[in-house]
């Protein structure tokens, strides 16, 4: 009888739920669109559109892990490495290191192709495992791609990298400038939103997320777990080779530093600060994280001592002066932080998916009494059935 | 290859594997009272080897002290690096996992990572980004000849400590009421709790205890190598988790015979020629056809129903084992599927597969007999061996096979 | 006509322990049959051999005379065996709507292209499927309508979420419906009318087979009584008989001692 999902919410948030989600849907749309006009118009430093493209390709990223770890609750370590088969398929096949010139759309399915056959491999021996047994193996599949793309020099000239890579003609349109490649990244992030937000609400959606919820119950439900596991793998997967292709032309030139360990975590960091299971959380997430270090720069840097003057700081201590003239050296340290006080505090995220919000707060007292010793599972979440 | 290189290269593996050991014990304990990854032991571990190295430096041990002295100072940076390193770990559970206890498996996972990332920036502020490097003076230069070939002695000395540990950790969980608690924790949080026992003593134990050990580690490696870094704890606690998800997580004997495994493994992967590596998978193709062709095939023929048992029906089983890519074809067509045929047909192909990829790879390693594996593929080896093994028994080595309550 | 289950000397051993016994029963085309038993007695592991969990050790479990031993529950659910948890296994974060939704999966086709296009039939599947949920949760008259629909299942009410769970396994259209201990933790009035639920189904046409403790519900909507112990079949028949069966009584008293000493 008591909705326990009702009573967290503040009168801001009541307020803005009565907006329609199509509204907000327009707004960050058009705003989206209008961005580089902003430059045009000298307003804005074309820096900001550069940090644009690289949020959006983290975008991309989070929207894909989204997939495998927010809807299906799988945590997959080594998401990176799907990035690096994508960005390299795209490198080699379109720079002169091994003479190819493949023209932009067949290069772009071939690298989510190649993506996703990487995430089925990996899949389909290790999804029957339990989750903390995937974490490391797909953190294990993350090192050895690594590891591959920089010992096999022979074909991907290790730690140098690939330089010159050619830039894409898309029908016609020869894609150089910052604000182009803006708009390019910009429409697949739409392609992409749209396209998995429909299978969110559909049949294989709820198949990931009862998959989430109850393994048990959903195999007993019909869903076929290893089937829709490996789905979600591949889709995911798919996802990140595309993100992959973009990055690698807007580079113009990759070397396995992009692809480290850490870039997987940070997607992760994204996607739980977002909200697992939120296409929108996933977005802002990967918004925020990524563009923070420029903009708490850009802030205290440039922005505020044109306000206040050029001393303002001064007076601060020299540590804090640092943290925020200097902050990328601090923003792993943040980012762990950040992490570790959402999942403790907020699990759901900042924009969750309404629904994740009830399984991990606590439930409300009065149902405690009825509940608390038949719900003992649910409170366990995804459990793996090892047969 | 002479015996005398191939016995070096076995106390190399051994003693890495040792080292592993003592990381690895720190995950599979937590996990076993837990069923929890703790993802920051790795830099647990680094820690417990920076703090000794850094320790050792105020010291200001040299040559110039004897023998005794600089032994002294080396407990002492030892003592202090455990005591740090338990502290730390200790505090890393009562803050950031005791308050996530019950969620879903995610949940404390993504902790982990988030716990672990933050020690390793906080270690490259406050020590910095570079290798931080043990005083040579305590560091045992000599070498002993053993069977032919020159083996450190701090090789002998790793192994020895490790293995002492390791035996103080065998009393400790057998004999001593800390241990059956921890036993009893592992088996059924609930019960013990029901039992009197307090779940979170025992916890913050464990957690007390597998800090400890990765602190030894993280002192014994860096004296091994030279020198440690904040990165250091990344690939050793992967490595280590890898052996103890080998061995099978939760257990501990499982995680040394994991980490001797994976010590072995990977020395050996990059120290031996092809054509000795080749008669591992020769070994692993012979246990694998006898699996295929006998166990398997007779395990299967238990699940018959009495009434279907013919001889006719037990020879299209064995025959299904000997040919499966043919059978599970037609088993695949047929069109009333017997549920006992489908299920032995699978399962006969999943084993054919295994098994003609280890042919495969002794073929290729036959004809490669003099070449050897660049020891930049090193790490590879180490999680390949797991992804391999972990294929055929999910479970670990010595793991057990849990039933998830229903 | 065949029966729709039958298990025939069906065996399951954990390590030294037989939990379930050359166990063999049959459930006729629309009957009720339940299974009662102290604790321990291998109902469970039963109901888990059936829905395929655990693969026998030996013997068969035929539903409509096909054998479906060793198959995985979501073949054996596609079969048309549905069941519900002793343990109650919501989907606790989705929607009441999408919980039955997902009952349905192995009567829906939608893939993986159909929706990310959202395909005219896609559309149409899941309004029709919408649609029969409803119809399913309808069963239950006024506890799931109009706005709890959309309400996550962890804020339902325990018996509501019982319910639920048997909506979902409903929505599957199964041959024959597995129910474990379905009205546990109820209070008598709910009992009773999930038990008079449980009559209306089987009036409708579905077959049951019940695990439960509840004696009034046992005998109110059982056509037949199997009483286990100890893994072995110890009683089977009229529900009063069996309930009076000095064999199955001491079964149970014989729990009670043991519990008192």
């Amino acid at each position: 009888m008591a909705k326990s999902g009702d009573k967290k919410r503040g009168p801001i948030a009541t307020a803005l739920g009565r907006v329609p989600r199509w509204v907000y849907l327009t707004a960050a749309l058009v705003l989206a669109v209008l961005f580089p006009l902003l430059h045009s118009a000298g307003l804005m430093d074309m820096l900001w559109i550069r940090v644009a493209i690289r949020s959006l390709t983290f975008v991309l990223l989070a929207l894909g892990l989204n997939v495998v770890m927010g809807e299906t609750g799988l945590l997959n370590l080594g998401y990176v490495a799907f990035f690096a088969i994508g960005a390299y398929t795209t490198a080699l096949l379109s720079s002169p290191s091994l003479g190819f010139h493949w023209s932009f759309w067949p290069l772009l399915v071939l690298s989510m192709v190649f993506a996703m056959l990487a995430g089925l491999l990996v899949g389909l021996p290790t999804l029957r495992l339990r989750g903390d047994y995937l974490a490391i193996v797909t953190l294990a599949f993350g090192e050895i791609v690594r590891t591959v793309f920089l010992n096999v020099t022979s074909i991907t000239n290790g730690a140098a990298g690939i330089p010159a890579i050619y830039t894409p003609n898309i029908f016609g349109w020869v894609v150089t400038e910052p604000p182009q490649f803006y708009y390019l990244i910009l429409f697949f992030v739409v392609v992409v939103v749209i396209a998995l937000t429909n299978v969110k609400n559909s049949r294989v959606g709820r198949a990931w997320n009862a998959l989430r919820e109850d393994e048990i119950a959903a195999i007993h439900s019909g869903i076929d777990a290893t089937r829709a596991k490996i789905l979600a793998m591949v889709i995911s997967a798919g996802v990140a080779g595309l993100a992959g292709c973009l990055f690698a032309y807007y580079q113009s030139f990759i070397n396995p530093t992009y692809f480290l360990f850490m870039q997987s975590v940070i997607v992760v960091c994204m996607v739980v600060l977002g909200g697992m299971g939120s296409i929108p959380g996933a977005v802002i997430g990967a918004i925020v994280l990524d563009s923070l270090p420029d903009v708490i720069r850009a802030t205290f840097s440039d922005w505020l001592p044109r306000v206040f003057g050029p001393t303002f700081m001064a007076s601060w201590p020299a540590w804090l002066q640092s943290f925020f003239t200097d902050f990328e050296k601090y923003r792993l340290l943040l980012f762990g932080i950040v992490v570790v006080l959402v999942v403790i505090f907020r699990p759901e995220g900042l924009l969750p998916d309404t629904l994740w919000r009830s399984e991990t707060h606590e439930e409300d007292p009065r149902e405690q009494e009825y509940t608390r010793q038949t719900l003992f599972d649910i409170d366990e979440g995804n459990q793996d059935l090892e047969a | 290859m002479s015996f005398e290189q191939v016995f070096s290269l076995t106390v190399s593996g051994v003693t890495v594997g040792m080292i592993y050991a003592l990381i690895a014990l720190g995950y599979t304990m937590v996990y076993g009272v837990l069923e929890f990854i703790n993802f920051a032991h790795g830099e647990v571990f680094t820690f417990g080897g920076i703090m000794a190295a850094v320790v050792l430096g105020w010291t200001g041990v040299s040559d110039a002290m004897p023998i005794w002295l600089r032994v002294v100072c080396l407990g002492g940076a030892l003592v202090a690096a455990v005591l740090a390193t338990v502290g730390l770990g200790l505090a890393i559970e009562r803050l950031a996992y005791r308050p996530l206890r019950g969620r879903s498996r995610i949940i404390p996972l993504l902790a982990a990572i988030g716990v672990s990332i933050t020690l390793q920036q906080l270690m490259i502020l406050v020590f910095g980004p570079d290798s931080i490097i043990v005083p040579p003076s305590v560091v045992p230069a000599q070498f002993v000849t053993l069977f032919g070939s020159r083996i450190r002695v701090l090789a002998f000395i790793i192994i020895g400590v490790s293995l002492l540990l390791m035996l103080g950790l065998t009393y400790i969980v057998r004999s001593t009421r800390i241990g059956k608690a921890m036993r009893a924790t592992s088996q059924d949080i609930e019960a013990a709790q029901m039992m009197g026992i307090e779940t979170n003593h025992v916890i913050a134990f464990t957690f007390a205890v597998g800090s400890g050990l990765a602190a030894v580690g993280g002192l014994l490696v860096t004296m091994y190598y030279g020198s440690i870094r904040f990165d250091s704890g990344y690939i050793y606690g992967l490595k280590a988790f890898t052996a103890a998800v080998l061995g099978g997580i939760g257990n501990i004997p499982g995680a040394v015979v994991g980490s001797l495994i994976l010590g072995l493994a990977e020395t050996y992967g990059v120290g031996l020629n092809l054509g000795l590596l080749m008669w591992f998978f020769v070994a692993g193709l012979a246990a694998g056809l006898y699996f295929q062709l006998v166990r398997a095939p007779k395990r299967r023929l238990k699940h018959i129903r009495e009434e279907d048992r013919t001889p006719a029906y037990e020879r299209e089983i064995m025959r299904l084992y000997l040919l499966a890519p043919v059978y599970a074809v037609r088993v695949a067509l047929a069109k009333r599927t017997d549920a006992l045929m489908a299920v032995s047909a699978r399962h006969a192909l999943q084993l054919t597969l295994g098994n003609v990829f280890l042919a495969v790879m002794a073929i290729v390693f036959f004809l490669n007999g003099h070449a050897q594996i660049d020891p930049q593929w090193q790490n590879v080896i180490a999680f390949a061996v797991m992804m391999i093994i972990l294929l055929f028994r999910p479970s670990g080595l010595l793991g057990e096979h849990s039933q998830e309550k229903v | 006509m065949a029966p729709v289950l039958e298990l025939v000397g069906l065996t399951k051993a954990f390590g030294g322990l037989t939990a379930v016994n050359d166990m063999s029963l049959t459930v006729e085309p629309g009957e009720i049959v339940s299974i009662i038993g102290p604790n321990g007695s291998g109902k469970t592991t039963l109901f888990n051999l059936v829905s395929g969990i655990y693969e026998p050790d030996s013997g068969d479990i035929l539903l409509e005379g096909e054998s479906i031993a060793g198959l995985r529950p979501d073949q054996i659910q596609a079969k048309g065996i549905s069941r519900t948890f002793q343990m109650l296994r919501l989907f606790s974060n989705m929607t009441v709507l999408e919980n039955v939704l997902v009952g349905m999966h192995s009567r829906t086709k939608t893939r993986l292209l159909g929706a990310m296009f959202r395909l005219p039939w896609v559309t149409r599947e899941e309004k029709e499927a919408v649609a029969r949920a409803q119809e399913i949760l309808a069963f239950f008259p006024g506890r799931f309508s109009g706005p709890r629909q959309s309400q996550p299942a962890a804020s339902l009410s325990y018996a509501n979420r019982r319910r639920l769970e048997i909506a979902r396994a409903l929505a599957g259209e199964p041959r024959i419906l597995l129910l474990d201990e379905p009205v546990a933790g109820m209070n008598p009035a709910e009992s009773l009318e999930v038990m008079q639920q449980i009559r209306e189904l089987r009036d409708r046409g579905q077959t049951i087979l019940m695990i439960e403790h509840d004696m009034k519900v046992v005998l109110g909507a059982s056509d037949r009584l199997i009483a286990m112990d100890h893994g072995v079949k110890i009683a089977e028949g009229d529900p009063q008989d069996v309930a009076n069966d000095p064999r199955v009584v001491e079964a149970y008293l014989g729990q009670r001692d043991a519990a008192a000493s």
